[in-house]
C-alpha cells in the first residue's frame, strides 16, 4: 500500500516525529517521488501548521514539534532530493556570538528554520568569531544567523561579517541577525542582509531574500 | 489596660498559597535534583570548593547531597543590616516580614524624561534613576533600570554603580560584567563607606548575578557570587526562569529549577564564608507562547513569585521577587493594571526586596515614570498589608457610645489622631469635577510626568555631601578600569 501523503502531513501537524520520519523512510523505499513526499507530505503539513499559528489555534511548542518532525523527515528524504536535483531549503548555520550567553531565542530561530526545510547547524553559544567563518567554510551554507541578546556584544556581529568578507567568504552566505536589542538600523550599519524580529518572521524574510 | 489570655492577633493580611504539604513536596524535588542531577559548574576553583565540601564533582557536573544543603541553610544569617553610604541609617534588614521595592537592572533603552520616546540608556540617566528613586517613598533600594551606551564597552556597570551610589544614600544593588568589575564596585562601596573597615561594618551595596536556567552557573556569574561570599558582600544570585522554555511550564517544576540552580550560590557561599547574606528568587514568568516574549505583566508572574517566596520562608532563605512591570510600551491602562496586580501580589506574599518596579516593554526599556506610578501603587498596597488593627482604642466603642446616633466625629480627638493613618494619594485624582475641570483636566499620565520631572528639576539628593576625597578616589578607580580595558583589548 503506498504511503497516504495526506496522513503523513496530519502526523507532522500533530507532532509526530518518529511516524513522519518512519513514514517518509517508507516513502522512500517505496519509490516515490521525493519531491512529491517533500510538497504533498511535508511542506503540506508545515503549510497548515503555519496557517494555524496565525490564526492562533497552535502555539509555539506545537508549532516546534511539528518543525521537529519537518526536520526529521527531510533527514531521510535530504540526499534524495540532492540526487534528483530537486529545489528545497538550503542549510543555515546559527550560533550566539563572542560574550553572550543566551540561549533560547536563538534556538527557538533555528528550530523554526527546521521546520520551514532546512538543514540547521546549532553552533552554540559565546563563539568566537572564527567559529563562524570555520562554520560557514565548512557547511557552506546559504543562510547565517547571529544571535546577541546584549548590546556589549552586538558589536561582535559586526566583527564577524568583516571576518567573513576577510576569509573572501561574505558573498557565499546572506547573514540573518537578531536578539532582543538588535534594530532594523543596526542589521544595515553592520552589512547584515537580513533583520529577524522574531523566530516567526524570521523565516518569511530569509526565505523572501534566499529566493529573490 | 485589660488582659486576654489566648488572644490571637493578625497584624497583616494574611495570605497563603501553598499547604504545608505542598511545600514539602517542592522541596522534596528540589533536594532530588540537587542530588540525583545536580548542576554544571563552569568555574573550576568553585568546583573545587564544593567537590572538598561533601558535593559529588563529575566533570563539570556538581550534585549537592541533601546534608550539604541542611548545613547551608542552617547558616544563613537570621538578619543582615545595610546602611546608607554615610553609615549614619540603617536602611534595610535582610529579614522575613520586611519588604523593600525598588527598580530592576540593565535594559537597553530608557524612556527619555523630555521626549517620552525610548532611546539608548546613557550615563546621566543612571543619575536620574537614583535621584528619583531616593526622593520616592515607597521605594526601598535602587537599581539602575538601563545599562550604559555612552561609556566604554565592558565599563558599564562600574560607572553606573559610581555615579548612582553619589546621588542616593538609599541601597543600591549593583550587578557586574565580571569577577574584576565587582572588584571596582566592591572600591567604590569602600571609599564611600569610609574605609574596608566601615564597608564591612556596614555594606552599602548588594550585588546581583544570575545563573542560567536550567541548572547550570556560568564562570562569569558564579565567580562574582564568589567574590561576594569571600568578601561577605550581600548577594543576590537568582535566575530569569522562562516557564515552557528553560524550565517546566508548571509553576511547581519551574519552582525546583529556579530553587536547585540558586542553591548552588547558597551552598557555596555558606562554605566559603557563613553567615554571609544571600538572596534567590529572580523573575518567574512564562514564555508567551504566541509571542515569544519573555512576558513581565503575565498573572503567572505573580503566582509563582508569590509561591516562590513561601518556599523560600519555609528553607528560610529571603526572596529576590518582582513586581511593577508591564509588557506594554507606552504609559498606558495596562502598565498601570500589570503593575498593581503583581504589586500587590508581591506584597501580601512578604517578598522582601521587590524588583523590576520601573519595566517596560517586557524588560527592554526602563521608565523612570513607571516607576514613580509604581510608588504610589506600593503605597496602597503596603496600607491594605497593614490589615486592620483592633484594640480598645481602635474599636473606639466609648467615642460611639457618646456621640450615638446623629452628630458626627469631625471634631473628636479620636479622629483628630487617626484620621492621619488613612493613605493620601500623590498620584490619584480625587478631585471634584470643576476642581478636575479648573486644573486642566490632568489625567494619570500628565501627572505622573508632572510630578516625576518636579523630582528631576527641584530635588536635591545626597550628591553634594560626597566629601571630595571620596570623588577623586572614585574617579582614581575608575580610570584603572579604563586602563585595565584598554590593556585587554
Ligand atoms: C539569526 O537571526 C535571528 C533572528 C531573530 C532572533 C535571533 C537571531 N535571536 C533572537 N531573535 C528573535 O527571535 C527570538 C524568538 O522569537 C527572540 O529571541 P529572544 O531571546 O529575544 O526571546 C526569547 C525567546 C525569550 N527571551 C529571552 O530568552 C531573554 C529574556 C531576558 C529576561 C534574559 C534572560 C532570560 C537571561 N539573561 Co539577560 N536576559 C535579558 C532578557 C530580557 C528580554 N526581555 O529580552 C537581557 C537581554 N539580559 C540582559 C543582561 C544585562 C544580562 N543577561 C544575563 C544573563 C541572563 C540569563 C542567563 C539569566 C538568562 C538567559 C538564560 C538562557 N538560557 O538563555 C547576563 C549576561 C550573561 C551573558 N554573558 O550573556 C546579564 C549581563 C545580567 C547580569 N547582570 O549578569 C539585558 C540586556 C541589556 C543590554 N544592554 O543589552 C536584558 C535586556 C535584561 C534586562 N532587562 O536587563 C527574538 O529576539
Amino acid at each position: 500500500m503506498a504511503v497516504d501523503l495526506g496522513q503523513m502531513a496530519e502526523l507532522l501537524i500533530a507532532g509526530k516525529v518518529d511516524d513522519v520520519e518512519k513514514m517518509t523512510e517508507q516513502a522512500i523505499d517505496d519509490g516515490m517521488d521525493p519531491s512529491d513526499i517533500l510538497q504533498k507530505g511535508l511542506i503540506a503539513g508545515m503549510d497548515v501548521v503555519g496557517q494555524r499559528f496565525k490564526a492562533c489555534d497552535m502555539f509555539i511548542p506545537e508549532v516546534l514539534r511539528s518543525a521537529k518532525a519537518m526536520g526529521a523527515g527531510m533527514k531521510q528524504l535530504r540526499p534524495k532530493l540532492v540526487a534528483s536535483g530537486a529545489k528545497m531549503a538550503g542549510t543555515m548555520v546559527i550560533g550566539t556570538v563572542k560574550g553572550d550567553l543566551h540561549d533560547i531565542g536563538k534556538n527557538l530561530v533555528g528550530m523554526m528554520f527546521e521546520g520551514a526545510g532546512f538543514q540547521v547547524v546549532n553552533l552554540g553559544i559565546d563563539l568566537d568569531t572564527q567559529v563562524f567563518v570555520d562554520a560557514v567554510k565548512e557547511h557552506k551554507p546559504e543562510l547565517l544567523g547571529m544571535s546577541a541578546l546584549l548590546t556589549t556584544t552586538m558589536p561582535k556581529m559586526g566583527e564577524v561579517i568583516n571576518a567573513l568578507k576577510e576569509a573572501g567568504v561574505r558573498d557565499q552566505v546572506k547573514v540573518m541577525v537578531g536578539g532582543a536589542p538588535v534594530t532594523e538600523e543596526f542589521a544595515k550599519e553592520i552589512g547584515a542582509d537580513i533583520y529577524g524580529a522574531n523566530a516567526a518572521s524570521s523565516v518569511d524574510k530569509a526565505k523572501e531574500v534566499l529566493e529573490a | 489596660m485589660t488582659f486576654r489570655t489566648n488572644y490571637t492577633v493578625n497584624k497583616t493580611t494574611r495570605f497563603r498559597l501553598l499547604s504545608e504539604d505542598q511545600k514539602a513536596r517542592i522541596y522534596r524535588g528540589v533536594i532530588k535534583t540537587l542530588n540525583d542531577t545536580g548542576a554544571n559548574v563552569f568555574h573550576d576553583e568553585v568546583r573545587e570548593i564544593l567537590g572538598k565540601n561533601g558535593c559529588k564533582v563529575d566533570g563539570k557536573r556538581v550534585r549537592i547531597p541533601p546534608e550539604v544543603v541542611r548545613d547551608a541553610l542552617a547558616s544563613l544569617p537570621p538578619t543582615t543590616t545595610l546602611y546608607s553610604w554615610d553609615g549614619n541609617e540603617e536602611m534595610c534588614y535582610v529579614e522575613p516580614g520586611r519588604s523593600y521595592f525598588g527598580p530592576g537592572p540593565t535594559p537597553p533603552n530608557f524612556n527619555d524624561p523630555d521626549t517620552l520616546e525610548r532611546r539608548p540608556y546613557i550615563r546621566k540617566d543612571a543619575t536620574t534613576v537614583a535621584r528619583v528613586c531616593d526622593a520616592l517613598p515607597n521605594i526601598g533600594y535602587v537599581q539602575s533600570l538601563g545599562s550604559i551606551s555612552d561609556v566604554t564597552n565592558g565599563l558599564a556597570d562600574v560607572y553606573e554603580f559610581a555615579d548612582m551610589i553619589q546621588n542616593t544614600r538609599k541601597i543600591i544593588m549593583n550587578w557586574a560584567f565580571s569577577e574584576e568589575n565587582v572588584a571596582d564596585e566592591h572600591r567604590i562601596g569602600i571609599v564611600m563607606a569610609g574605609g574596608e573597615e566601615a564597608f564591612k561594618q556596614r555594606p552599602n551595596f548588594i550585588h546581583y548575578s544570575e545563573p542560567i536556567s536550567p541548572l547550570t552557573s556560568d564562570v562569569d556569574a558564579i565567580g562574582k557570587c564568589l567574590y561576594c561570599a569571600k568578601h561577605r558582600i550581600p548577594q543576590v544570585y537568582t535566575p530569569c526562569c522562562i516557564g515552557g522554555a528553560t524550565v517546566p511550564a508548571t509553576h511547581a517544576g519551574q519552582i525546583i529549577v529556579a530553587m536547585s540552580e540558586s542553591m548552588v550560590g547558597v551552598v557555596l557561599s555558606q562554605i566559603v564564608n557563613p553567615g554571609t547574606c544571600i538572596i534567590i528568587g529572580g523573575v518567574q514568568s512564562i514564555l508567551d507562547m504566541r509571542r515569544t516574549i519573555y512576558s513581565y505583566g503575565a498573572p503567572e508572574l505573580g503566582i509563582m513569585s508569590a509561591a516562590f517566596t513561601e518556599m523560600l520562608n519555609y528553607v528560610g532563605l529571603p526572596m529576590y521577587s518582582t513586581s511593577g512591570c508591564t509588557d506594554t510600551k507606552k504609559m498606558e491602562l495596562q502598565s498601570g493594571i500589570e503593575a498593581a496586580f503583581s504589586i500587590h501580589m508581591a506584597m501580601l506574599s512578604g517578598a522582601n526586596f521587590v524588583h523590576d518596579n520601573g519595566y517596560t516593554e517586557s524588560g527592554i526599556t526602563g521608565d523612570i515614570f513607571q516607576t514613580v506610578m509604581d510608588d504610589e501603587i506600593i503605597g496602597m498596597s503596603r496600607l491594605i498589608a497593614g490589615g486592620v488593627e483592633v484594640n480598645e482604642e481602635t474599636l473606639a466603642v466609648e467615642e460611639i457610645c457618646n456621640i450615638g446616633p446623629g452628630g458626627h466625629y469631625l471634631y473628636e480627638d479620636h479622629t483628630m489622631k487617626w484620621f492621619r493613618h488613612h493613605w493620601q494619594p500623590t498620584l490619584m485624582d480625587r478631585n471634584s469635577y470643576e476642581d478636575w475641570d479648573a486644573q486642566g483636566r490632568l489625567t494619570m499620565k500628565d501627572r505622573i510626568v508632572k510630578k516625576t520631572r518636579d523630582i528631576i528639576e527641584n530635588y536635591e539628593g545626597p550628591a553634594s555631601r560626597v566629601p571630595e576625597d571620596a570623588k577623586k578616589d572614585i574617579q582614581k578607580i575608575l580610570d584603572k578600569a579604563e586602563e585595565r580595558v584598554r590593556s585587554q583589548s
